[in-house]
């Protein structure tokens, strides 16, 4: 599959230097962002640009770290990974049976399921909030985790994956006297089990990134997510870049972290999942 | 992988235990220091409260928009210590919300059936819109005579304001101020262009389109910029306009919006023509916050978002001396906008919630000693003419009464007609429209539409 | 489809039938719980609501009122037109982009292929708000650097203001949607490539093919499914830009960067008029799901290919 590399067109040398380039730009603005974390207000409003802080200040920092940052910061992680567990549980679990049962109904519900994933979650944010105040969760983390939970993605994901799962091997383990639950987690599981990898970085970045869900949703500091504080600082003091870096930063760095360390699980699951459409 | 998986969900479970386990009560603080600091005075409050025995403890939450220090967690705390020390059994949260997100927490909050007892904001929150809709508790007996004359003295536009048509209170006020403009002193005086401000800081619209001149011809690149990318800050844009040809934004009772008279749109068009020959800029990605940096940074020379806490915020950042004026005026007698801050309760349903809030409502504004520092933390002058002079003898007092002197120019509060949300996004529109080259008067027309429309729907 | 069920429908084939029945409803139970509480409910409350004048504080059946008003609303209009101009735009740019990216760093070696996938993925976990509030930052008038460089350069000779000027507001959204959107279609890509029969490409090669007509005549088949994919979650996305808009030009100026999403946001939450935005919610919601449904079709004949 090397062969490319061997015979190096120009075409190919010209391609890969777009891509370079194309690359430092993608990068860039990260690079934006943590750099002017350290800036200092002067090089901030600089009217020629500072491409490296001169005068690297850790006061954006000080100052971020006067706001609860760290709760905001909690609180993403927080709702995050509690969305991503129960989504991983619950659309394992339904994917496996919608995709190896043979039941009433299974055509219309997967139907219903597909239907859903094209309908944008802001439409019913008024009715959703209605609910939560009925149900007495409005401005708890719950009032985000449980509509990203119901979200139908998970389990149209899931589906595909356990496409996979011979059913063959389901049979055997049936004949041999395994219980239902025992298939699942001793067959299913497993094999599935990149599937789940990909899920769980989809839902918790999708998560973290709902900023609209949250808004609504949450409205006190003790539920403050890092989203919502970014634009918090964005929203009190517009031009004070440093400060919005810095929170900005904070809640980038993170998440960049956890994809680079998961990624391989991740392009693995993907790649499974979507391609058999 | 498995152990990974593991590991998540027991994490998962761990959060789900100490984060969303359930609504515990929110700590009255944010910073750690401030948090130390309250948590003593809650304790040593709860204490005394435990040795008086004056009964059961209430909890009320409040939620502030940024007036000024009320934005600080550090101050807000301090003053419900204070509170506390004389009433121990009341308990105060604060959440701090901000002017992009904030009415959309309080929307959400009331469709939730979660809103706070008290809120801070002026009256066209509390009373046009919130009020309006049933959603506050009538104040009158915060209102009783004497806050009355004392109020009515200073002026009877704010205790107007205050009220619904009907004749309700929804808020009860402390504070007040004139939003003016500013200019960079030193750039005007380069320019030789102080020559057009009058001595009392009023200046005309002729002499204003000098200075102008004067600022281009010594070599200003942008003498000023009307903002008009969101609402924030508007009051500026507004009185601008209004002001050079002394039109009137609503008729007197507050039902109509005129800006497309003949005097409006004069104005209006006196902006775009300014802007067409190069004096002055407009800017459809900016709004208040972004102009005021550029003020600051010296980048142009005057500031059309000013008022005695922009320039307390600004003061550390400025090079120069930004100098406080009234917007300029074909008369020579401007018309400027105001703000009236102060507190409305929301209809909880709980007598006792409602009456702790009326309590702590009247300290901070009534308190002999606690409401002259409530309204010196604003940064701005209080409602009530027996507090006199808040700042004598504080190093802010030069200053103070400076925009002290803008209070005789203070207009007609017409924020409070009805339909103000949707006027407030048509204005910046409408400024989008003009500056990008359409018909100002039909532009104004359609705003003006557009506003009575809203102002229409919301009296039904 | 793998298994015999219809070969008579005997008594003992019905129990099986119900018993598999009951224990797939129990695996779905917990999924099926979320999403009909979260979902489905709220679903329907919008479905009903949207028939009414639904404010803070009435609630009285208007029949079609809503939706005859948003055919009439110009900034509706305005809306649907920016966000279909969004989808036409963003949708055919990010598929093909990301397919031409895919090439490229398909062939090579393995740790540079990882190192530009990640690289094209960071706008998708930097945040939402953090990309946006950079963004906003480097289109500045005053400060940002697009104008210095294009000023330095010798492009412009006056500042221009991004997102503060019709005629670029909304390219400037589409360019940032345009970043936070290619990272996952990469993804595919590749590893669709990565699927494509290798024989079949060593055949056609043998046989004197160029790169270009093996492209065209083998991979491009086989990767059907994938593309179609993407363009599915490509349009969903398009069409549900939000947060930009809202962090960064509320929808002006002069409304030529409002979308549908937005402007549900502006009537429910501005102006509490909620059984108008959720009537405009319906309205997105069968547009986005004629789409989809279309594509899904698509799909279903690519992949029998």
């Amino acid at each position: 599959m090397n062969s490319g590399v061997k015979r190096m067109t120009p075409y190919k040398v010209i391609c890969i230097a777009i891509m370079i380039i194309l690359a430092v730009l993608f990068i860039f603005p990260i690079y934006w962002i943590v750099t002017g974390s350290f800036k200092d207000p002067m090089a901030i409003n600089a009217a020629i640009p500072e491409w490296f802080p001169k005068n690297p200040t850790l006061d954006n920092y000080v100052r971020l770290f006067k706001n609860p940052a760290l709760q905001w910061l909690f609180n993403s992680v927080a709702i995050s990974v509690l969305a991503m567990a129960f989504t991983c549980l619950t659309a394992a679990m339904a994917g496996y049976a919608l995709a190896k049962k043979r039941f009433i109904g299974q055509k219309v519900l997967f139907s219903i399921f597909i239907c859903a994933m094209a309908l944008p979650k802001q439409v019913v944010l008024v009715p959703l909030l209605k609910e939560m105040s009925f149900l007495g969760l409005h401005d708890t983390l719950w009032a985000v985790i449980l509509p990203t939970v119901g979200w139908p993605f998970g389990i149209f994901l899931m589906k595909q994956f356990s496409e996979t799962i011979p059913t063959e091997m389901l049979e055997a383990v049936r004949i041999d006297g395994a219980g239902e639950i025992q298939t699942f987690t001793t067959i299913v599981l497993p094999i599935v089990k990149p599937g789940i990898g990909a899920l769980a970085i989809f839902t918790f970045i999708n998560t973290w990134n709902d900023y609209f869900l949250q808004l609504i949703m949450l409205n006190s500091k003790n539920t403050l997510t890092i989203s919502l504080g970014i634009a918090k600082l964005q929203a009190e003091m517009s031009n004070d870049f440093g400060l919005i870096m810095a929170g900005a930063a904070l809640g980038a760095i993170p998440i960049i972290a956890i994809f680079l360390m998961f990624q391989k699980y991740f392009t693995q699951g993907i790649t499974m999942g979507a391609v058999k459409g | 992988m498995k152990k990974l998986l593991a590991l998540l969900l027991t994490g998962a479970m761990a959060f789900s235990i100490t984060a969303c386990g359930g609504e515990e009560p929110s700590d009255t603080s944010t910073g750690s220091d401030a948090a130390a600091d309250a948590g003593e005075n809650v304790a040593a409050g709860t204490e005394e409260g435990a040795a008086g025995g004056s009964g059961e403890a209430t909890d009320i939450t409040l939620w502030t928009y940024p007036v000024g220090k009320f934005a600080d967690a550090e101050t807000v705390n301090g003053f419900i210590a204070s509170f506390n020390e004389k009433y121990p059994e009341i308990n105060v949260s604060v959440e701090y919300l901000d002017y992009t997100s904030g009415d959309d927490q309080v929307t959400a909050a009331i469709e939730a059936g979660t809103t706070p007892d008290i809120i801070l904001e002026g009256p066209e929150r509390l009373v046009s819109n919130w009020g309006a809709k049933g959603k506050m508790v009538d104040l009158a007996d915060l209102w009783d005579e004497e806050a009355l004359a004392d109020i009515s003295a200073t002026s009877e536009a704010v205790v107007n304001a205050c009220k619904s048509p009907e004749g309700v209170f929804y808020e009860y006020p402390f504070c007040m101020t004139t939003h003016t403009m500013a200019i960079n002193y030193e750039l005007f005086e380069k320019a030789d262009a102080l020559q057009y401000i009058n001595e009392d800081r009023t200046w005309t619209t002729e002499n204003f389109e000098k200075a102008l001149q004067a600022l281009k011809d010594s070599g200003v690149e942008t003498t000023g910029v009307v903002y008009c990318g969101g609402q924030g800050g508007d009051q500026g844009t507004r009185a601008l306009a209004m002001n050079l040809y002394n039109a009137e934004f609503t008729d007197a009772e507050h039902t109509s919006w005129t800006m497309n008279s003949e005097a409006g749109v004069k104005g209006l068009q006196q902006l775009v023509d300014w802007s067409n020959e190069g004096l002055i800029s407009y800017d459809a990605g900016a709004q208040a916050a972004d102009e005021l940096q550029l003020f600051a940074n010296g980048t142009i020379a005057m500031s059309f978002c000013w008022n005695a806490s922009n320039e307390a915020q600004y003061a550390s950042q400025v090079a120069f001396t930004p100098y406080p004026v009234a917007f300029p005026s074909e008369s020579g007698t401007p018309e400027l906008a105001g703000g009236i801050w102060g507190f409305g309760i929301f209809d909880n349903g709980d007598a006792a919630k409602i009456d702790a809030s009326k309590k702590f409502i009247e300290f901070i504004c009534d308190d002999p000693v606690q409401g002259p520092i409530s309204v010196a933390s604003t940064g701005f002058f209080p409602v009530r003419s027996s507090y006199g002079n808040v700042y004598a003898g504080t190093e802010d007092e030069a200053r103070m009464e400076t925009f002290a002197s803008f209070m005789p120019w203070l207009g007609d509060y017409y924020n409070v007609t009805g339909g103000w949300a949707e006027q407030r996004t048509a204005w910046w529109n409408m400024l989008q429209q003009i500056f990008g080259g359409e018909d100002v008067q039909t532009a104004a027309d359609q705003y003006v539409e557009i506003c009575n429309k809203a102002t229409a729907d919301a009296a039904q | 489809m793998k298994k015999n069920t219809k070969n008579g429908v005997t008594k003992r084939s019905r129990a099986l039938v119900m018993r598999e029945t009951r224990s797939a409803y129990l695996f779905l139970l917990p999924a099926l719980i979320f999403f009909v509480g979260f979902i489905v409910v709220p679903m329907v409350m919008c479905l009903v609501t949207s028939f009414f004048n639904y404010t803070m504080t009435d609630f009285e059946f208007v029949g079609f009122a809503n939706y005859v008003e948003m055919f009439n609303d110009p900034v509706f209009i305005k809306a649907l037109k920016n966000t279909i101009l969004i989808v036409v735009v963003a949708v055919p740019a990010v598929t093909v982009f990301s397919l031409w990216v895919s090439t490229v760093i398909y062939p090579i070696h393995a740790a540079s292929r990882s190192f530009f996938r990640c690289v094209f993925y960071l706008p998708v976990v930097t945040g939402t708000v953090a990309v946006a509030v950079v963004w906003k930052w480097m289109f500045n008038k005053y400060t940002g650097l697009f104008n210095y460089v294009l000023s330095e350069t010798g492009v412009i000779d006056q500042n221009i203001s991004w997102l503060g000027d019709e005629k670029f507001a909304i390219w400037c959204i589409i360019l940032i949607l345009f970043t936070t959107s290619i990272g996952q279609p990469i993804v595919l890509y590749v590893a669709a490539l990565g699927n494509v029969d290798n024989s079949m490409v060593e055949a056609a090669q043998v046989d004197g093919a160029t790169s270009f007509q093996t492209f065209w005549k083998i991979k491009w088949p086989a990767i059907m499914p994938t593309t179609l994919y993407i363009i599915v979650i490509t349009t969903i996305n398009s069409f549900q830009c939000y947060a930009l808009i809202q962090l960064l030009t509320s929808g002006g100026p002069n409304h030529s960067t409002d979308t549908i999403m937005y402007y549900i946001y502006y009537e429910a939450f501005k102006l509490y008029r909620y059984g108008y935005g959720n009537a405009m919610g319906v309205v997105l919601a069968i547009i986005i799901a004629v789409f989809s449904a279309l594509q899904f079709k698509l799909t279903r004949a690519g992949s029998a290919e």
